[in-house]
């Protein structure tokens, strides 16, 4: 009896050890490929230096559409442009560039402009006009050049406050206005953004236009940079306009190109342009457009309460001969050599009786 | 709350001063009685009273070259506005579903950017030209100022909503076109209207006189 228990327990063990083995095995054998290339991938790379690639046909898919190594076109039933591309990694680098780069070193600049005029301001203070106002006029922008000035003021600003919303909205207005809010707030800016954008070319136009002629760079600018524009003691001579006007002018006139030519390509998507495209038009549109933002709060700050006398000049289209003496002597030299200097007590020099406000060159 | 206030009472009372406003300013001037001219005519005054309306929508020659901005901004204010306010495609199904009953074909969508873009242009030029220009400036009430800015703000509103994505922009859109409409009886906007039958009379009375305008 007890010999047939033994056999009895032996049979279970012997059973019960190739069910264990069975298991093992049916576990064991699928590892065995993958330890196997494992093993020749260590050696190769242990040859090479390179991690060895899997021949997982599942691996080179995903390779192939995420496209890390550049952009390939593949085949596709649908038709318009990228459409051949699923992933573009670039666009990575787009958004990367945005939020890394664009967005902080953008608002720095901004606020590293604020800071320079405040300070500016503080130590410097407004710049008067020491001889007095002389109380006889010269006109020095005419009724279309201040209207394209002011037309493109309006423009520049309506775009700049949109574009500054849709760039640092998410950072600044979430937290005030909360998603919801901001999402209505994004749409209503960039609809506005979208279709005012297109009127910024005929700003820029007009600008070109009416300007250009009085801005070309000539040697006594050179000197009007060397004795800092005159802002720290030293009278700095100038034409009609000064080197730092010329500046701004060909600023707006490069910069606003750019954003126009870029705006455009933004705007209207409808001409075969790729998100690669896209992407470089919107960098160079951001920059563009941050740079012009911030260089113009300078010139906002000298045309208003940087310079007495300046802004009248836009506003009335007459400045005064003393601001003229005082900012742009030479310019000042030919309109009183020409006799175009206006005594509102007297008459002008031309035995005219018209005036500031009057005159009907203002007009033109 | 703000939604169904502008879409309903709201628009109601704005509908009906509109109107009738208008059609009691339209009264106020066709009730004016004036001395019947006993003169023997010199000329037609139907003649006057069209080659007056035809005149009207030249610059005269004299001052042509000083009114050049003016002329063309006015142009096209007015043609983008009134293209964009009877042709735009929202408008069209607006003004079906709420006032006609029956619509009419609407521009594409690129005539309707070309009209947005010439109409803004037009209206920020001519309202920066009579701030600046010391004349019009000096002849322009605080009514005129208002209607231009107005008409501007319901153009920029109209933009914000273009997206369609938002129904607060669309009310807000509304809201101030309500606020147009109830304002334009009262105001300087009457020209819209009275344009031709001032024209009309001017005409006429100048032309019995022989006076070509």
């Amino acid at each position: 009896m007890a010999t047939v228990n033994n056999k009895k327990a032996a049979r279970m063990r012997k059973a019960m050890y190739c069910c264990l083995l069975s298991l093992l095995f049916v576990l064991t054998v699928p590892l065995i490929p993958y330890a196997i290339d494992v093993h020749a991938d260590d050696a190769a790379m242990s040859k090479t230096g390179q991690p060895p690639s899997l021949d997982d046909p599942a691996i080179d898919l995903w390779n192939e559409v995420r496209q890390r190594n550049g952009v390939s076109y593949g085949s596709s039933q649908t038709e318009g442009v990228d459409r051949g591309v699923l992933i573009n990694s670039k666009g990575e680098d787009w958004r990367r560039f945005r939020m890394e780069m664009l967005l902080p070193y953008g608002a720095m600049f901004m606020a590293a402009v604020i800071g320079a005029i405040m300070l500016f301001y503080m130590f410097h203070g407004k710049t008067v006009l020491t001889e007095g106002r002389s109380g006889k006029k010269i006109l020095r922008f005419t009724l279309n050049q201040r209207t394209a000035h002011w037309f493109t003021v309006g423009i520049f600003w309506l775009l700049g406050i949109t574009g500054l919303i849709l760039l640092y909205g998410r950072a600044v207005l979430i937290p005030l206005l909360g998603a919801e809010g901001f999402s209505v707030t994004a749409s209503a800016c960039k609809e506005m953004h979208n279709l005012i954008g297109p009127l910024f070319l005929l700003a820029v136009l007009a600008m070109m236009l009416l300007f250009i002629k009085d801005n070309f760079f000539k040697l006594v600018d050179l000197k009007w940079f060397a004795k800092g524009g005159g802002m720290f003691g030293v009278h700095a001579s100038a034409g009609r306009f000064n080197a730092g006007e010329k500046t701004w002018f060909w600023l707006v006139m490069i910069f606003g190109t750019a954003l126009c030519v870029t705006g455009l390509i933004l705007d209207f998507s409808v001409f075969g342009q790729g998100r690669e495209l896209m992407a470089l038009a919107h960098v160079i549109h951001g920059i563009s457009a941050l740079l012009l933002i911030s260089v113009s709060f300078g010139h906002i700050y000298l045309g208003t309460i940087g310079v007495e006398g300046t802004l009248e000049s836009m506003t009335t289209g007459y400045v005064d001969t003393s601001w003229a003496k005082a900012h742009h002597d030479q310019w000042y030299e030919q309109v009183a050599a020409s006799g175009e200097v206006i005594d509102p007590a007297q008459g002008d020099s031309k035995g005219s009786v018209s005036g500031p406000g009057v005159n009907p060159a203002a007009s033109d | 709350m703000f939604e169904q206030l502008v879409n309903g009472i709201f628009w109601d009372i704005a509908l009906i001063v509109f109107f009738a406003g208008i059609a009691w300013r339209v009264l106020t001037v066709l009730r004016r009685r004036n001395h019947h001219d006993f003169s023997q005519p010199r000329n037609s005054g139907l003649i006057g009273a069209v080659m007056a309306n035809i005149h009207g929508f030249f610059p005269r020659r004299e001052v042509a070259s000083r009114v050049r901005l003016q002329v063309i901004a006015g142009y096209m204010f007015h043609l983008g506005l009134f293209a964009l306010l009877f042709f735009a495609a929202p408008h069209v199904t607006f003004i079906a579903k709420h006032i006609t009953g029956f619509s009419w074909t609407a521009m594409p969508y690129w005539a309707f950017i070309v009209a947005s873009e010439i109409a803004f242009a037009g209206l920020i030029l001519l309202w920066v030209h009579r701030v600046l220009n010391p004349v019009t400036r000096l002849i322009s009430r605080r009514s005129d100022h208002i209607a231009t800015i107005l008409v501007f703000v319901v153009m920029l509103t109209g933009c914000m909503a273009l997206g369609e994505s938002s129904a607060e922009l669309k009310a807000f859109h509304r809201f101030t076109v309500e606020l147009l409409m109830i304002y334009f009886p009262f105001s300087a906007l009457m020209h819209a209207i009275m344009f031709v039958p001032s024209r009309t009379y001017s005409g006429a009375f100048f032309g019995r006189r022989g006076v070509n305008m």
